[in-house]
């Protein structure tokens, strides 16, 4: 059985149904904006577009890079030359391609 | 006058104006369903868009057994459900007083504070309570109707129907209290 409350929900929606939603302004013109946008569809995007999907890709080859080199092992030989303070002439010959 | 099939056939060989004559046909029915279940001008215009392009993509599926208006309001029954969902993810529901701004000031039918009325309460309920009770009450859909146009078993359209009707009840009630 339906109480009050159910009534009051039917009228309501008998209320709102009463009235059909005027449309007419939207539908004036409508085939043409809808045409529209189906030609731009239709038409094939430029080469470079898919290069934004790889964003994500990008950026994550470059977080990997960074996390490498803050973690990969330091390089000895740079290492002992910079311990090696104030021997300009070390410098100059590792530089100059001579062996140490 | 072509039949609907004869400009399907004639749409799917790239003929816009066949296309164009289709949605000619159909665009009343779809934007009164539309317009149902969003009070928002703007966002009921791209739906509708959003409707027709989602058939014109999919014009090849379309089987000719049933008439191409089932086809068709099954494609706007599944696109205004995403759109409700995605609404509710985003939140960001536009008070039904502010729409139709140029109209505001205009006295207002019964009808209209009725539509405004029940607008504000079915934005409380979930997209699913939202679609069925749009469907059953508004649209005044069968449940064999609305299991058909939504894809869920009859039981199932039962359920939510009655659940949305509680659920907009209490609502209702709570709103009436304050």
């Amino acid at each position: 059985m339906k109480d009050d409350a159910d009534k009051q929900l039917d009228d309501l929606f008998a209320l709102v149904r009463s009235e059909k939603p005027d449309t007419t302004r939207l539908e004036f013109g409508f085939e043409t904006r809808l045409l529209a946008r189906l030609r731009a569809a239709r038409e094939p995007l430029p080469w470079f577009a898919p290069v934004w999907r790889y964003c994500p890709v990008f950026a994550l080859i470059v977080i990997a890079l960074g996390i490498w080199t803050f973690c990969s092992p330091p390089d000895f030989e740079m290492q002992s030359l910079a311990n090696s303070a104030g021997d300009n002439s070390q410098v100059l010959e590792y530089f100059a391609g001579e062996q140490i | 006058m072509p039949t609907d099939e004869e400009l399907i056939r004639s749409a799917l060989e790239d003929s816009d104006a066949a296309f164009a004559e289709l949605v000619q046909r159909h665009k009343g029915r779809i934007f009164g369903m539309v317009s149902r279940f969003f009070a928002d001008s703007h966002q009921v215009d791209d739906i509708v868009q959003e409707i027709f392009i989602r058939a014109w993509r999919n014009l090849r599926k379309f089987r000719t057994e049933a008439p191409f208006e089932h086809w068709l309001s099954r494609i706007a029954t599944h696109t205004c459900y995403d759109f409700l969902r995605k609404k509710q993810r985003g939140g960001t529901w536009v008070p039904i007083e502010t729409h139709e701004t140029e109209l505001a000031d205009l006295p207002k039918s019964a009808a209209a504070e009725a539509r405004e009325i029940l607008g504000r309460a079915m934005q409380k309920l979930s997209p699913e309570e939202h679609l069925v009770i749009t469907l059953a009450e508004l649209e005044e859909k069968t449940v064999r109707e609305i299991a058909v146009l939504t894809g869920w078993s009859e039981s199932n359209v039962k359920v939510r129907a009655f659940r949305a009707r509680q659920t907009l009840k209490k609502i209702l009630e709570t709103s009436h209290e304050r």
